[in-house]
């Protein structure tokens, strides 16, 4: 269980000073899969980036289990961040110098996992796994970054727009592998989104505005990759 | 013993300077290259936009009024210091007494000159590096061009590929960092096992040039490492590798290539004095022996280590230092 409270988060100073996430508190359950939708602006990335623990926040707790985060040091945080959490971003980020596999072997060593070759097999990638990433397509290099997330084991799965770069026939097929990924593998996920469509595979949904949730609620029925509109 | 200081003195002014002069010109290229390199978007909107290779690499000219600023400061401050360098110098009255004056066309051909050389170099080499599609600027394509190599790679750890990609990458740094602990160990054996040989100023001047030598070549490349590597530094740092991890795997990998260089300028240096007194003070009595100072060497090795491990440990903690954020928002 992740718990956050009423966490707030300003950037700037004086006159400047922007606040981006005012006092948001939110409870998100193990192995749920959870949409935070917004329009840009709304301060979705950011309490993304407060609840994985690449920024602290100006107030507020982010409490997994029993282990509040924000009271962490720099390199406890980074231990923890090693320990539980993956992340895939919009950009992918890989490493453009090293190939699929050691892209991989990234996440995979960092936990011990000598059997990551099966998550490249998982993502569709056994193929290309000698291929550097600029030798790939927008829709494969995600797939990468899937497989590099997800090589150490985490047990949450922070995902910031996963899909913005792609088309959409390659979003709908990097989605596709994460909801089977995530029930074989059974972690958390959070995703970071402005399609609303998308919101439609989670659990649960957050709508931010402005800095604030504005709605939660629960899918009845979550929807497939292919279901959902684009 | 006329004949051998001349000598002592175009050698010594042939080896400072000809390295001052190589290496400056080498510098000023990978400084441009690197540019071209981090500055590829920008570059490449430029192009798109109609401008000219020569249009945008015109304006590379202001390399040349740096050096025309180092280039006055240096004959200046020479300028000044000549009349107690001389008069140390012939301190046994070998040479005739005379009076600095200033020769306007020598100033010409220490600053203008080699300001305006620069300049022309940096236009030519900027264009010649801006010849490149818009599509692999704008992509920076550059950047992995050089890095990937399609040997058959082991199955070796991730951090110990980092390390062999990190260098393999940028093979101008490899030389640079060797190029810097070859300064280290050439000039400042030589100055200390000089003394005997020569003036005290002179092994001064040597030891200078070759610690600024070293240091800046040093900075400048370890500098180059960094900001080459920031996103993989951010990336290593949001999946959780520790700080001692990144810092080890990237700058670590230069370590060998540094000491080839101190070995390679000690051997270097040994040989040049040794040449120098079999050859030049072969006709001058009561020169003392020459022959390799141990102590010497194990001094300046001691100096070295200490000297590279601490600029390494600084920019291992500037690598520290880099806001994720920022780096994943470039």
């Amino acid at each position: 269980m992740i718990a956050v409270s009423d966490i707030t988060k300003s950037y700037g100073a004086g006159e400047n000073r922007n606040l981006v996430l005012k006092g948001i508190s939110l409870q998100i359950a193990d192995r749920d899969f959870t949409v935070i939708l917004g329009a840009s602006g709304s301060g979705k990335s950011t309490f993304l980036n407060v609840i994985s623990g690449l920024e602290r926040p100006d107030s507020g707790s982010v409490v997994y289990g029993t282990n509040d985060i924000t009271k962490l040091s720099d390199s406890e945080l980074t231990q923890f961040r090693k320990d539980n959490i993956g992340f895939i971003f919009q950009q992918y980020y890989l490493l453009p110098n090293m190939t699929v596999e050691k892209n991989v072997r990234m996440g995979a060593d960092l936990a011990g996992n000598r059997e990551y070759r099966e998550i490249i097999t998982a993502v569709g990638l056994e193929d290309k796994s000698k291929k550097y990433p600029s030798e790939l397509s927008g829709g494969e290099q995600q797939r990468v970054s899937v497989a590099r997330a997800l090589a150490k084991k985490p047990k949450v799965l922070f995902l910031d727009e996963p899909t913005g770069a792609l088309d959409e026939q390659t979003g709908r097929q990097v989605l596709d592998y994460i909801c089977k990924l995530h029930k074989e593998y059974g972690f958390t996920i959070v995703m970071v989104t402005h399609n609303q469509n998308i919101a439609e595979m989670a659990n649960t949904v957050v709508k931010m505005n402005s800095g604030k949730i504005s709605e939660v609620f629960t899918n009845e029925k979550q929807k497939t990759a292919y279901e959902i509109g684009w | 013993m006329y004949n051998a200081i001349i000598s002592t003195g175009k050698v010594v002014a042939a080896v400072s300077g000809g390295c001052l002069a190589i290496t400056s010109v080498i510098m000023l290229l990978f400084y441009i290259k690197n540019y071209i390199d981090m500055h590829g978007k920008e570059l490449g909107i430029l192009k798109a936009l109609g401008y000219s290779n020569f249009k945008i690499a015109k304006h590379f000219w202001v390399f040349g009024l740096s050096v025309f600023v180092g280039c006055a400061l240096g004959y200046a401050l020479a300028f000044l210091y000549l009349p107690s360098f001389y008069e140390l110098q012939n301190a046994e009255h070998l040479f005739p007494e005379i009076k600095v004056q200033f020769h306007p066309f020598l100033a010409f051909l220490l600053v203008g000159v080699p300001a305006m050389s620069f300049a022309a170099l940096a236009v030519i080499y900027a264009c010649f590096r801006l010849k490149q599609p818009v599509f692999d600027l704008l992509k920076e394509k550059h950047e992995y061009k050089a890095e990937i190599s399609k040997k058959e790679t082991k199955d070796i750890p991730f951090l110990k590929e980092l390390t062999r990609s990190t260098v393999r990458g940028r093979k101008s740094l490899v030389f640079f960092i060797a190029f810097s602990a070859f300064c280290f160990s050439d000039m400042v054996q030589m100055s200390m096992s000089m003394k005997d040989l020569s003036s005290e100023a002179m092994a001064i001047m040597i030891l200078t040039i070759g610690l600024i030598l070293s240091f800046v070549t040093l900075f400048l490349s370890l500098s180059s490492v960094v900001k080459g590597n920031m996103k993989t530094i951010a990336m290593m740092r949001v999946f959780g590798y520790k700080h001692s991890d990144y810092s080890k795997a990237i700058l670590g990998g230069y370590r060998p290539f540094s000491y080839i260089g101190f070995v390679i300028g000690t051997v270097y240096q040994y040989a040049l004095l040794k040449i120098m007194v079999t050859i030049v003070f072969a006709d001058v009595g009561n020169v003392p022996e020459y022959n390799f100072d141990f102590k010497t060497c194990a001094i300046t090795l001691v100096l070295f280590i200490l000297a590279y491990e601490i600029t390494m440990y600084v920019y291992s903690q500037r690598s520290k230092k880099l806001p994720i954020k920022s780096i994943m928002l470039e």
